[in-house]
């Protein structure tokens, strides 16, 4: 160090500023030896991998390196071990899936990350729903809980319609609707005779079914057990609101968005026969 | 009061108080991001407070409000005083603060309202870039003439590396800025596809390598061997690693875009170079360092030499880590994670920030003549400083290389074992530990804008002091 040295290093004769001084000390050997280590290493490194472009292309280094390669064996490293399972999963249909028990696990590892990346930002992380967006871990399906079902809901994806009935209804209409549907979603649908009358003349029953317990084949909801698509803080406004604005319903412009979209084209099929199966083992499958 | 003084300084003390200013909302905006990130129900549904437009004003705010006001300040300063002489035109140095507070002023409405042209520490909009050129211009103007009008027979170090940076960002500034107006506020880059990002690229890794780097180790040159009174420990060394970073950083850029649709042979060059830098870089830390030998004393009691010499380590620190990151197999993990945003905040926090406070300071006392109010509060500041970067860039470690470990984990079945929106929920506590390591951080700065005021206050009650009185 400089210290050492002190008295006999002499500095550049230069001052600037009344004090600033350079000292002649040579840099750190250190430091020298690694700067002219950093050029070989560039050079060599030149050598080794594509680096200088020229006239008509580059260099392609003695390694033979190329990102696409690298690319490709680490996915090959990948696809091997999923090759098994992946060629028997070719042409399988849900339910032959859930026949065999060590695909089933690896069905469900794989169909995990599919469903987190795909599904879960409407579902809900593990398929407990959202406002808007059916829970997919219960027994209530709007269309249908068995595998053929949630293949055709993930394939072709559904969109349900329920018809706005602001203008056919009036407001008082809409009214008495409303407390039938709440009061049948408690089992006391009963209690409002005038709303009973109403569900039947308007049609409702004619897709929610005369009981009220929806029909799987159009997607019309359960309205008698209490799970709620459209589900609110103010439950009320919310059946008020469907009711009158509709679901799907194009003509009306406030009307509730529904839509499941299709799969078919985003993803392949045994992508599709993993997230049946994961999705029917979610909790609710038929 | 000017012409009573030996040097145009009071465009200096301007663009000194302005840099104090511009740290603690450039770092505000900053805390407030990070917090977003953490605590998303902080945009409040307002579009102008969304991460994706107040971030920009945060990188804009930090490195052009602050960093360009303490580059304007020092060169200002030092070329005068190791010339010995006056700038070349008071004139066009105010020009340069007004003109440059402008495009400030000007970036702090675009941005919100988000207009940008969507490049990374190039957001603003043509007109505004335009300004940027003109103000850029004369600034280096000014300065070239200055140096051409010196007395001092030989050019001091710290000038060669302002020059260096100021012919370099004009080169790169135009170059990436290059666009097609199709509207007030609205423009085309000139470049498409991959050339474009490679352009991006090259301006943005230049930005941290000629604006964050060259300027300030400008700054390094001169603060350090005048806080210290003690000579530059090697001219030789500096002569080398100058030309080294002049020549080297240029290529760096290509390492932001591995593994993309950038050709290979660009990718490996911008990797090689990278490594070959780390040396070179430390070039300037061993200088400024070793530039304390014997003196290493004065640490205990010099709050100011303690934030030059701490830079120096944070630089030694991130101008390694960088590199190594640019390796291929790093980069595989650590691309598109935290890693590279600690990375730049071990360099913006720990080197920009802290090298430029401990040049403020020197400078607040040198411009109007007086001690600091408290230097109390300058060890004060150094701690938070200090404490808050290490918290900052810790966090951003563990959940960077967290992050690039679950992105591409898989189980024994070859398949993910993680979804991305479980990534997203691991890092939440190193969200809001980076938020708290921002904070205090701000509050450093905090603490510096109440000295710097009351000092001030002090200089212009004391009409023994010769200073001109404050006025900012």
């Amino acid at each position: 160090m400089s210290d050492d040295k002190k008295g006999q290093v002499t500095d550049t004769g230069h001052v600037w500023d009344g004090n600033l001084r350079e000292l002649a000390n040579d840099p750190p050997r250190w430091w020298m030896i690694s700067f002219y280590a950093s050029l070989i290493w560039v050079a060599v490194y030149f050598i080794l991998y594509p680096s200088i472009p020229t006239l008509h292309g580059y260099t392609k280094g003695i390694l033979g390196w190329t990102q696409i390669k690298e690319y490709k064996k680490e996915l090959q490293e990948i696809e091997e071990i999923r090759a098994p399972y992946e060629n028997k999963l070719k042409g399988m249909t849900p339910a032959a899936v859930l026949a065999d028990r060590e695909l089933t696990s690896y069905t469900i590892n794989a169909a995990k990350v599919l469903f987190g990346d795909r599904c879960a930002a409407c579902h809900g992380a593990g398929g407990a729903g959202n406002p808007g967006f059916p829970v997919l871990a219960d027994d209530d399906w709007l269309y249908g809980g068995t595998l053929d079902d949630i293949q055709e809901s993930i394939t072709n994806g559904r969109q349900g319609m329920m018809p706005s009935f602001g203008s056919q209804l009036s407001a008082q209409e809409i009214d008495t609707l409303t407390d039938f549907v709440l009061a049948l979603s408690q089992g006391k649908g009963d209690s409002v005779p005038a709303g009973k009358a109403l569900f039947d003349e308007a049609g409702c029953s004619g897709c929610h079914g005369p009981d009220g317990k929806g029909m799987h084949m159009m997607g019309s909801a359960n309205l008698t057990d209490g799970i709620w698509r459209f589900v609110a803080k103010d439950q009320r406004e919310s059946v008020k609101y469907t009711i009158t604005h509709g679901v799907n319903d194009g003509s009306d412009p406030k009307t509730r968005q529904a839509i499941m979209p299709s799969f078919k084209d985003k993803l392949a099929p045994t992508d599709i026969t993993k997230l049946t199966v994961y999705v029917h083992e979610l909790g609710g499958g038929q | 009061m000017e012409t009573t003084e030996k040097y145009h300084f009071e465009v200096v003390r301007w663009f000194s108080v302005a840099a104090v200013i511009y740290l603690v909302v450039g770092t505000l905006v900053g805390v407030y991001v990070a917090s977003e990130l953490a605590w998303p129900f902080l945009n409040f549904d307002i579009p102008y407070l969304t991460f994706g437009r107040l971030r920009p004003l945060h990188t804009n705010a930090v490195i052009f409000a602050f960093g360009g006001c303490v580059l304007m300040a020092t060169a200002y300063y030092v070329v005068q005083r190791t010339c010995a002489v006056k700038l070349w035109s008071n004139g066009l140095a105010w020009f340069t603060f007004w003109g440059w507070n402008l495009i400030i002023v000007g970036a702090v409405i675009t941005l919100p309202l988000g207009l940008t042209q969507g490049k990374e520490y190039a957001e603003l909009e043509w007109p505004i870039d335009i300004a940027i050129a003109l103000v850029w211009v004369a600034y280096t103007v000014n300065f070239v003439m200055t140096i051409a009008n010196r007395k001092s027979s030989h050019i001091y170090v710290a000038n060669w590396f302002f020059l260096g940076m100021m012919i370099m960002i004009t080169y790169l500034h135009v170059v990436n800025s290059l666009a097609i107006p199709v509207g007030m506020f609205k423009s085309y880059s000139i470049f498409s596809g991959v050339q474009d990002a490679m352009i991006q690229w090259w301006w943005g890794h230049n930005a941290v390598g000629f604006y964050l780097t060259a300027g300030f180790l400008g700054i390094m040159y001169y603060f350090v061997p005048k806080q210290a009174n003690r000579p530059i420990f090697s001219y030789r060394l500096s002569v080398i690693h100058f030309w080294a970073l002049m020549f080297g950083y240029v290529w760096l850029g290509a390492h932001h875009l591995q593994y993309t649709a950038l050709p290979d042979w660009t990718g490996s060059l911008g990797a090689a170079v990278s490594l070959a830098m780390i040396i070179p870089s430390w070039g300037g830390a061993v200088n400024g360092m070793m530039t304390l030998s014997g003196a290493w004393d004065k640490l205990r009691t010099d709050y100011v030499l303690r934030f030059l010499i701490a830079s120096l380590a944070f630089y030694a620190m991130s101008t390694f880590e960088g590199p190594v990151m640019s390796i291929k197999t790093v980069n595989a993990l650590s691309h598109y994670t935290d890693w590279t945003i600690g990375h730049v905040h071990s360099g913006a926090l720990g080197w920009v920030g802290m090298v430029a406070a401990g040049a403020l300071y020197h400078l607040f006392t040198r411009l109007w003549k007086t001690e600091m109010y408290s230097p109390k509060l300058v060890n004060t500041h150094f701690w938070l400083a200090t404490i808050g970067t290490v918290i900052y860039i810790v966090a951003m470690w563990i959940s960077g290389i967290m992050q690039g470990l679950m992105w591409r984990d898989y189980d024994e079945f070859g398949t993910l074992t993680y979804t991305f929106a479980e990534s997203v929920a691991a890092m939440h506590p190193y969200y809001a530990m980076r938020a708290v390591g921002g904070f205090l951080y701000m509050l450093g700065g905090v603490v510096m804008l109440y000295n710097v005021v009351m000092t001030i206050r002090q200089a212009s009650t004391n009409p023994s002091a010769s200073a001109e009185p404050a006025r900012a």
